[in-house]
């Protein structure tokens, strides 16, 4: 487990940047653009709910990206490295490293047009590339309209009830987790067996492979921090997949 | 020093013109070799800008405020409260497939946080705001939320519980923020103009 993965709690920061911009930066919205238009294009989509046809969108993409792809990058680098860049300037980087290691583009490809966008310490004001696929753009907003979501129907009974105290397990990390780490081997209720099951993204995410029910459970502040280190008059709810609980 | 993954984020002083330049030559190659659309990017802007964003979140909310039947449909099934309105569509669409409100009162105030990421409900509220992300935000938050929600300017009373949701799995979280007194006269348009992104995530009040 790595320092991302086990935010919660950490002391001594000081304040919190209140800064209500989404961007901060203009170029951030290019990535945040380029990493939605990669999901909307994601040939997983075939197998999803949505009634996706992904061999008919004339797009060369042909991998699957989803959150869990863009977060395997972003949590398998070393911590240190990981708080020393902005939130989008991470997707920068582990984006076009995906593209790079996958042939779409190479390293002097890029380093040609950063040069030619480049002139003189500032940017040129030169224009993106003109071809128009409208094809393409249907299916993002088919995507961004209809989603993908993971809610399939029950394959098997809750292995907790309502009510019922639990542990959090502690698995070994892999490069993507869906559970917070302040939580590992802490005890909490189970507030709520939430209906049906539910996928996570394809893709080697730790134990989350197979749909499963998923749980809203209540902790204690006591029980996570100790008594003499908690805030009085609050709880905490996570919402966790069944293969990160266990019984007491 | 070398740090391991450094070598993938490799950035010179000068580092907003430097991302400037990468993400517009990684769009050009992206257009050219035919993985998106020229417009891709833009239409994808747009949709946030004028189709999902904190106003529809608000007028869910003001909605809530004027009709109780709505307000109990809104808290038990957000997704089905949203197709008895008339909002744009595909609000059950990408990061709002499956939608949960938790309700503040004058006893109970919820907080929703991520501490592993950023998971946040786009058709209802939109994208993000940078202080959701801060790595500060998402580790403060779940273990003092009373002090952080005080620094952002919201000192709640020692009796008031404090409900903090980590948006680890499935559900998409967000908050039915308490009606302002003085407001009952108002339209739902008039509500709907006093909602704010942080009251509808719990780092604020809604204020007259």
């Amino acid at each position: 487990m790595k320092l991302q993965h086990t935010l919660g709690g950490l002391q001594g920061l000081g304040p919190v940047d209140f800064q209500k911009k989404v961007f901060v930066e203009k170029w951030e919205t290019r990535i945040f653009g380029i990493h939605t238009a990669m999901m909307a294009l994601s040939t997983h989509l075939e197998n999803s709910i949505p009634d996706y046809s992904m061999d008919e969108v004339p797009t060369t993409f042909k991998d699957i990206w989803t959150w869990a792809d863009l977060r395997r990058g972003a949590e398998s680098i070393s911590p240190f490295a990981y708080f020393q860049f902005r939130y989008y300037e991470k997707w920068l980087g582990g984006i076009t490293g995906f593209f790079l290691e996958k042939g779409y583009i190479t390293q002097e490809e890029l380093d040609l047009f950063i040069t030619k966008y480049l002139k003189e310490g500032n940017m040129e004001e030169l224009a993106l590339p003109s071809k128009q696929e409208d094809a393409i753009d249907q299916q993002i907003i088919k995507y961004l309209e209809e989603g993908d979501s993971g809610r399939r129907e029950t394959s098997s009974e809750p292995l907790f009830s309502e009510g019922q105290s639990v542990v959090v397990k502690d698995p070994d990390c892999s490069d993507h987790t869906r559970l917070p780490g302040y939580l590992r081997n802490k005890v909490g209720t189970i507030e709520l067996v939430y209906p049906d099951s539910y996928a996570y993204f394809p893709g080697p995410s730790d134990h989350l492979q197979t749909p499963q029910v998923s749980y809203s459970v209540k902790f204690l502040p006591e029980n996570i921090w100790g008594k003499e280190y908690s805030e009085t008059g609050s709880v905490v709810y996570a919402d966790l997949f069944e293969c990160y609980l266990s019984n007491l | 020093m070398t740090i391991p993954g450094d070598e993938m984020f490799n950035y010179s002083a000068n580092r907003e013109l430097e991302s400037s330049a990468k993400v517009k030559a990684l769009e050009a190659l992206l257009i050219e070799k035919g993985v998106i659309s020229s417009s891709s990017v833009d239409k994808i802007l747009d949709y946030f800008e004028t189709k999902m964003g904190p106003f529809n979140g608000a007028k869910l909310v003001a909605k809530a405020w004027k009709d109780a039947e709505f307000k109990s449909l809104l808290l038990k099934d957000c997704n089905a409260a949203c197709e008895k309105l008339d909002m744009p569509t595909g609000m059950s669409g990408a990061e709002g497939e499956i939608m949960r409100v938790a309700e503040n009162t004058s006893s109970v105030h919820n907080l929703i946080i991520c501490t592993l990421c950023s998971c946040y409900p786009w058709p209802t509220l939109g994208l993000p705001p940078y202080w959701f992300k801060d790595p500060t935000f998402r580790a403060r938050s779940a273990r003092e939320p009373r002090v952080v929600l005080s620094e952002f300017g919201l000192d709640l009373n020692p009796e008031v519980e404090i409900r903090v949701w980590d948006s680890s799995g499935q559900i998409r979280w967000w908050v039915l923020p308490e009606q302002p007194s003085g407001t009952e006269h108002m339209t739902e348009e008039e509500l709907a103009s006093l909602i704010t992104p942080e009251s509808m995530m719990g780092v604020s009040k809604v204020v007259l």
